[in-house]
């Protein structure tokens, strides 16, 4: 089967790799750019778990086809912050005891940025929207409402 | 004495797991990548029952694809779930199956470089099936002449043949059930059913398999227990249990679907043996979905209660769909009476029930292991009985429920003890009083298209499965503690945290007892090899079981420590305490009012180990022999649009007794999730089965399934949670569990709400629009015909 080149920046970094034609940015991520804190939690576009960001928006990466996302910039939970600086919502994350099994949390993370950087200031009626594409069995949601509202509020002060 | 007053226990702290959860860095089993690893698919039947003539994997073998077929792999039958006792045990599956029970068993196992070939190769095994008649239901099931889904099982050692389809029949009498019903004033009898809902654990079921030069092998798997996994592997495979090494592997959500050791295991272990190569399986969303469920039950309920209140019998007749393996029906169906007896009081009981094999999706433990569903019934029938003898529903409760003294027996009639710490009083009048239930009104004074109506339901989980005597039920863990050279403490066990916080509770009570800060102490990775037996984690047995072995290794640890340190303070150990000194970052061992007998906790090792006394180390093994209940009670407020019939809950008031809560703000969490998870239950999570083709009708899709986003999902603004105020003598402590308790009578409670909104009472959940639409037009048909008659 004829492969293509991709070439895109995950996360600050040029990377590159071959990739078939219908292969979707899911599993390019995870099986061929080593990215494995993007989770495959149905591959059909359900649950959010795959959330990324491409060029600063979100999407489902198992609903983008590798090539879409050619020349562009991936960002993924990884690319927003880190053990030593980690993103306001990530702190807010641990402190509201809003990660339980943690298998939503990369597209939960990836999906309230892209909320904040569009409504920096939601409401809670604004954050469920933001975050409806993520699925989440554990928490029942509430305490990753609240950490999104309060790292919100702490962005702005 | 008793301490009541911690150090560490009962505060809020930062998670040990967090940082990595939020940043991308923690590995679950299908994150886990190995040199030269293959990956592998799974050939699965499209038929609800067939047989398979025959296999040729000539076509995928070409493609340099490795396939293991039913006649290849070692025809032992098992049972994923392991434990109970091997003389209650139904073993009736094999790795891979000649003959295929329900869509979706697996047949042929391939591995192949990337999961894109392994697709491929499946693609071209060819299989000839012969098609058997199937059957979904099982009163049908249950009938003359029904086709047989197993012909036969085994029972422990024994050769069991299946007449039909009964997999197991329990029953359980006490007291004089005529008896009981004849001193009654009243009689009540009903029938609820519950729905197979799906667990939606949101990573689905993988794992990685490595075969070791020796013969052994290494495996990653989602679990809830390792050694569980490991010794049914060893039996498998015929491989000595040194040499199955089974590794603890954050899970991303369980809720019960893999206590066993999941069927992708197995399948993955016969290919890595077979292809001496990594190889790692994980199931696709469609896949998990065929894979496992919760029991869906119906349950006949029959109460006698004098006009006082006083309940005098109960008899529950419940058949349980099991689907096509039998994963543990029979501890089930004891727990099913357990739940139903110790709920409330009944001089007089009896309880049949029966479990039925059909072809369809296996069903499983799923947060509550009957619970929720026999607390639907009984808590809706609680209503039932308050409103025939016109007492109020809390009062009922109030009167008849089993507490403080009394003999309780949630986990099946082996495991019975003595209640001895109990909220339940406190949960009651509290939560009245938070939802306004005085003022919540009768469901005939309610007007206007959106009604409102509060319910109250209770229950309790059993904080493990201990008892004084062995029983049916294994129940035991294991825990070592190791004191570091710069004071800081490892503690390492079998246990499992599905997300709710149990290691972090287990780091906690090391923390306590070794009195050394919390960031001091270490969750040290775990596996079969290097650690001693653990049952599983389930049956909210995590901190109150497994958290008892932990503190029992800290304090054997702490007993050597002392003694080093008693050498170097010439003070005898007996005198000695621990402190945590947040200045110093480290504990400090003191002699009280002695300013000079002070020493920090890594001083001590330290010295220990440079004069060769040794390491303070401990390891332990403890069976709890209680079983404590915690007690859960809910008070919802719903509101019925009577044009669309859709329920919304609206406020909602959850208690939970856990004696000492040793993770406020985490125990919280569970709360909330296991009644949101109980919401769904309730209003809308089930699946169906298309009679003709075996399917699911939702296409085994997680959005045509319907599970609740942050949209749909109640209460996100209006949720209270509290702890009722006690303390378990029993637990590490003072604690109890909390995990499965938090959804157990949530559907009841959502049922009674309901009740009071609208005056009609669903034995049916969940209770969707179209029910409550079809209701309130037949509602309102008699209503006119009783009018036009007047
Ligand atoms: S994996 Fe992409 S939405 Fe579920
Ligand atoms: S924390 Fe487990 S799914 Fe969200």
């Amino acid at each position: 089967m004829a492969t293509y080149k991709l070439e895109l920046k995950l996360n600050g970094e040029k990377l590159s790799a071959q990739v078939l034609a219908h292969e979707n940015l899911l599993s390019v991520m995870r099986n061929k750019l080593g990215a494995k804190e993007v989770k495959n939690g149905c591959n059909k576009g359900d649950c959010g778990a795959c959330a990324v960001l491409l060029d600063g928006k979100a999407v489902n990466a198992c609903l983008t086809l590798a090539l879409q996302a050619n020349g562009k910039e991936v960002t993924t939970v990884k690319g927003i912050g880190t053990e030593d600086q980690p993103h306001p919502l990530q702190e807010s994350f641990v402190r509201h005891g809003a990660i339980q099994c943690g298998f939503c949390t990369p597209g939960m993370i990836v999906s309230s940025k892209a909320l904040l950087d569009t409504i920096p200031n939601p409401d809670r009626r604004q954050i469920r929207e933001g975050i409806s594409g993520n699925l989440c069995r554990c928490t029942g949601y509430n305490k990753i409402v609240e950490a999104i509202e309060d790292a919100a509020l702490k962005r702005k002060s | 004495m008793e301490q009541r007053v911690f150090s560490t226990i009962g505060k809020v702290t930062r998670r040990k797991e967090g940082i990595a959860r939020v940043t991308g860095k923690e590995v679950f089993s299908s994150d886990v990548t190995l040199p030269g690893m293959l990956f592998a698919r799974v050939l699965r039947s499209p038929y609800p029952h067939a047989k398979v003539l025959s296999v040729d994997t000539e076509e995928a073998e070409k493609m340099g694809a490795i396939c293991v077929t039913p006649d290849e792999v070692p025809q032992i039958r098992y049972n994923e779930r392991q434990v109970s006792i091997p003389s209650k045990t139904y073993r009736d599956r094999t790795v891979l199956p000649e003959v295929v029970r329900h869509v979706g068993e697996g047949v042929v196992g391939v591995a192949a470089r990337t999961e894109a070939l392994a697709e491929e190769a499946v693609r071209r095994v060819k299989v000839e099936w012969e098609r058997l008649p199937a059957v979904f239901d099982p009163f049908e099931a249950m009938k003359e002449g029904a086709p047989a889904v197993h012909e036969d099982v085994m029972l422990g050692d024994v050769r069991l043949p299946i007449k039909n389809n009964i997999a197991c029949v329990r029953e359980v009498s006490e007291g004089d059930i005529e008896e009981g019903f004849s001193i009654a004033d009243f009689i009540v009898e009903e029938e609820f059913r519950t729905g197979r809902a799906y667990h939606t654990q949101l990573e689905t079921k993988a794992v990685v398999c490595r075969p070791e030069p020796d013969g052994g092998i290494t495996v990653w798997p989602t679990a809830q227990s390792i050694h569980n996994t490991r010794q049914l592997l060893g039996r498998i495979f015929d491989i000595p249990l040194s040499k199955v090494n089974v590794v603890r592997v954050p899970i991303g959500g369980a809720f019960g679907s893999s206590i066993q050791m999941n069927t992708a295991v197995a399948v993955c272990a016969a290919l890595a043996l077979k292809a001496k190569r990594p190889v790692k399986l994980c199931l696709t969303r469609e896949e998990d979905m065929y894979d496992h469920c919760k029991y869906p039950s119906i349950i006949r309920l029959k109460y006698g209660i004098k006009k006082d209140g006083t309940i005098t019998a109960g008899e529950m007749q419940t058949v349980v769909d099991i689907g096509a393996h039998n994963i543990q029906a029979y501890p089930l169906l004891g727990c099913m009476a357990g739940w139903f007896v110790s709920l409330y009081r009944m001089p007089h009981m009896h309880f049949h029930g029966t479990a039925v094999y059909t072809n369809k999706a296996p069903a499983c433990a799923m947060q509550g292991y009957g619970n929720p569903q026999v607390s639907f019934a009984v808590e809706s029938m609680m209503d039932i009985l308050a409103e025939k003898v016109g007492m109020d529903p809390v009062d009922l409760r109030l009167k008849n429920y089993v507490g403080l003294g009394e003999t309780f027996w949630g986990q099946g009639p082996t495991v019975r003890s003595i209640i001895r710490s109990c909220g339940v009083e406190e949960m009651l009048s509290k939560g009245k009083e938070k939802i306004g239930w005085d003022k919540r009104g009768k469901p005939e004074e309610k007007r206007g298209r959106y009604r409102r109506g509060i319910g109250v339901g209770r229950s309790f989980h059993t904080s493990g499965t201990g008892a004084p005597m062995p029983g049916e039920v294994i129940d035991y863990s294991t825990a070592m503690v190791k004191v570091n050279e710069d004071g800081s403490v490892d503690y390492l066990t079998a246990l499992m945290c599905h997300g709710g916080g149990t290691l972090e509770a287990g780091a906690k009570i090391v923390a306590e007892v070794m009195g050394v800060p919390l960031d001091k102490v270490g969750i040290s990775p775990s596996d079969t090899r290097s650690t001693g037996y653990d049952v599983c984690t389930h049956a909210t047995r995590g901190v109150y079981c497994g958290g008892a072995a932990i503190k029992k290794a800290a304090e054997s640890a702490k007993k050597i420590l002392l003694e080093f340190a008693s050498r170097l303070l010439e003070v005898n150990p007996d005198a000695l305490q621990i402190r945590p000194d947040e200045e110093l970052g480290q504990g400090v061992i003191f002699l009280e009012g002695a300013k000079d007998k002070a020493i920090t906790v890594g001083e001590v090792a330290k010295t220990a180990q440079l004069k060769g006394w040794g390491t303070a180390i401990a390891v332990e093994s403890h069976r709890q022999v209680n079983c404590p209940p915690c007690f859960v009670t809910n008070f919802i407020e719903v509101e019925v649009d009577t044009e669309t019939g859709n329920v919304r809950p609206t406020r909602a008031v959850a208690a939970v007794d856990a004696g000492t809560v040793i993770n406020p703000d985490l125990a919280a969490g569970q709360l909330e999730g296991g009644l949101c998870r109980g919401i769904g239950l309730a209003l809308l999570e089930d699946t169906d089965y298309d009679r003709d083709t075996g399917e699911l009708t939702c296409g085994a899709s997680l959005v045509d399934y319907k599970t609740y986003t942050a949209v749909d999902m109640p209460f996100v603004d209006d949720l209270e949670a509290f702890f009722a105020n006690t303390y378990e003598p029993s637990g590490p402590f003072g604690a109890k569990g909390v995990g499965e308790a938090a959804n157990n009578c949530t559907a009841g409670t959502v049922a009674n709400a309901v009740y009071n909104a609208i005056g009609i009472r669903f034995k049916e959940a969940p209770i969707t629009p179209e029910k409550v639409l079809k209701a309130l037009k037949e509602n309102g048909a008699a209503k006119r015909r009783a009018e036009r008659n007047d």
